[in-house]
């Protein structure tokens, strides 16, 4: 860990609660860039409750969340990318604009109420393209597989180059191959980008594959969360 | 009282009085008590001769007027196109302030009375209304047209806005985007294909609307089967009668393909 830049991510005293269940607490953590973070643990553990607290959608209980040593969540959001673990695409549109729609936060409302650019929808093919989805850009979300909205939602999370990427499963829907080649997109980010990736996995063998760090949260145990580096 | 070991379940009963039940009551006791209504002039009189008579002043219907009419015919089309592309417009901002998931409560509640109050009153009073401010011309029934149609529109739109999950734009929000790249990218597209449909329906329903303001000289079509009923030229008013129908007709037909493409 580079201890002489402050921590892209800092997570100080932290207590989550859903449903009236107290699902982390005392939460302590920093992350500096250009990390690749796995959170891990059983399902009701509070994977997705803690990934939407650092996303700024669900306040918590007790502590805070700081960002680049002064943002909140919410002022740093335009810098966020986010995988969402039901992805939240428009079944509408088609992929391209699906993609596009990560640029909205970098984006004045009256530029974008006639559409995107010419360079903007380039950059949103080749992104598609990378992920494999060069034949899916004009085709309406609702026509696609669910592996292929999930490869839609990673290209709305990345067009933007977001300094931090937030992603709920984004491999679930898809084969070993192609979790793999989304998982090294993504890490690509973290090594020549320096973006911090944070990610939910339930498969240890890929987290063992890529996380240069994990968090491992335990059900019904809010105190018992472990960070395990994996790499320097 | 159970005996030991015996297990007890108390299965909860059905109620009697469902919702759907007790509107079924009151709709009968409302049936009944509109009896009175049937009521009529009290004389003895042969209902079906009366009206085969009158029928009989229809046919055949007099074509020849169909050059006079047909300007009148174009006209009545104008006034719905223009009522429904007006209405269209201010309904849909009013449907988003009238919108459940989209705006704070107060603002909800004033849109949506504003809404109750335009369709409350028939589309020939606001026809009536709008002659009296501008005139007995066509620009009065393309304005009370347009102010009825907000009341339907705004309503069908504000619905149809209602029925879209605000996952999406939550997602895009969560990302910088601000509210109306929240509303255009996130809500629209999901709402598009039902607001469009609506708008077809609305044009289709204004065409027939745009025939009969002109009973009060808000102009179309409705003139002339004003003058023609004036001077019980049934042959003429028939002719009319007809052409309304085969637009109708062409627009109904039109319309349910186009809102088959948009599904």
């Amino acid at each position: 860990m580079d201890i002489a830049e402050p921590a892209q991510l800092e997570v100080r005293s932290l207590a989550l609660a859903r449903g009236g269940r107290l699902l982390v607490q005392d939460l302590n953590f920093q992350i500096p860039r250009g990390r690749f973070v796995v959170i891990a643990g059983p399902s009701g553990a509070g994977k997705t409750s803690l990934l939407s607290c650092l996303a700024g959608l669900l306040p918590a209980q007790r502590g805070s969340v700081v960002y680049g040593g002064q943002h909140g969540p919410h002022e740093f959001r335009r810098r966020l990318g986010l995988v969402f673990q039901h992805l939240r695409l428009t079944p509408n549109a088609t992929a391209g604009t699906n993609a596009l729609c990560g640029l909205l936060g970098q984006l004045p409302w009256w530029r974008t109420l006639a559409g995107f650019s010419r360079e903007e929808k380039t950059s949103a093919a080749e992104l598609l393209t990378e992920l494999e989805l060069s034949d899916c850009e004009k085709v309406p979300v609702r026509q696609l597989s669910g592996g292929e909205r999930q490869r839609v939602a990673i290209a709305r999370a990345l067009i933007a180059t977001p300094e931090v990427v937030l992603a709920d499963e984004p491999v679930s829907h898809l084969d070993t191959r192609l979790a793999r080649a989304v998982l090294a997109r993504l890490q690509r980010e973290t090594r020549e980008r320096r973006c911090t990736v944070i990610c939910i996995l339930h498969h240890d063998e890929l987290a063992e594959e890529f996380a240069d760090s994990v968090l491992n949260l335990k059900k019904d145990a809010p105190g018992e969360w472990h960070l395990t580096e994996r790499s320097s | 009282m159970a005996s030991d070991g015996e297990v007890v379940i108390n299965r909860e009963q059905p109620p009697r009085l469902t919702a759907f039940r007790v509107t079924l009551l009151i709709f009968a006791l409302a049936a009944i008590f509109s009896l009175p209504a049937l009521r009529g002039s009290g004389r003895s009189l042969d209902h079906g001769a009366n009206l085969g008579r009158f029928l009989d002043r229809f046919w055949p219907p007099d074509f020849s007027i169909l050059p006079q009419i047909f300007p009148a015919l174009i006209e009545t089309f104008q006034m719905a196109v223009l009522a429904t592309a007006f209405s269209a417009a201010f309904s849909l901002v009013i449907a988003v302030a009238a919108a459940q998931n989209i705006s704070p409560r107060p603002v909800v509640a004033a849109a949506r009375f504003g809404l109750n109050v335009i369709r409350s009153i028939p589309s020939l009073i606001w026809a009536l209304l709008a002659v009296a401010a501008f005139g007995a011309n066509s620009l009065a029934g393309v304005i009370g047209l347009t102010v009825y149609s907000v009341g339907y529109l705004g309503k069908f739109f504000s619905d149809a806005l209602e029925s879209v999950e605000t996952g999406v734009a939550e997602a895009l929000r969560a990302t910088g985007a601000n509210a109306i790249q929240g509303f255009q990218y996130g809500i629209w597209p999901h709402a598009r294909p039902l607001i469009w449909s609506q708008t077809l329906w609305m044009l289709e329903y204004n065409v027939r609307s745009a025939a009969i303001v002109g009973y009060v000289g808000a102009g179309g079509i409705g003139t002339w089967l004003h003058t023609y009923q004036e001077y019980y030229q049934w042959d003429k008013f028939a002719t009319v009668l007809v052409c309304i129908l085969v637009v109708v007709l062409i627009l109904d037909f039109a319309g349910s393909r186009i809102r088959r493409q948009c599904a």
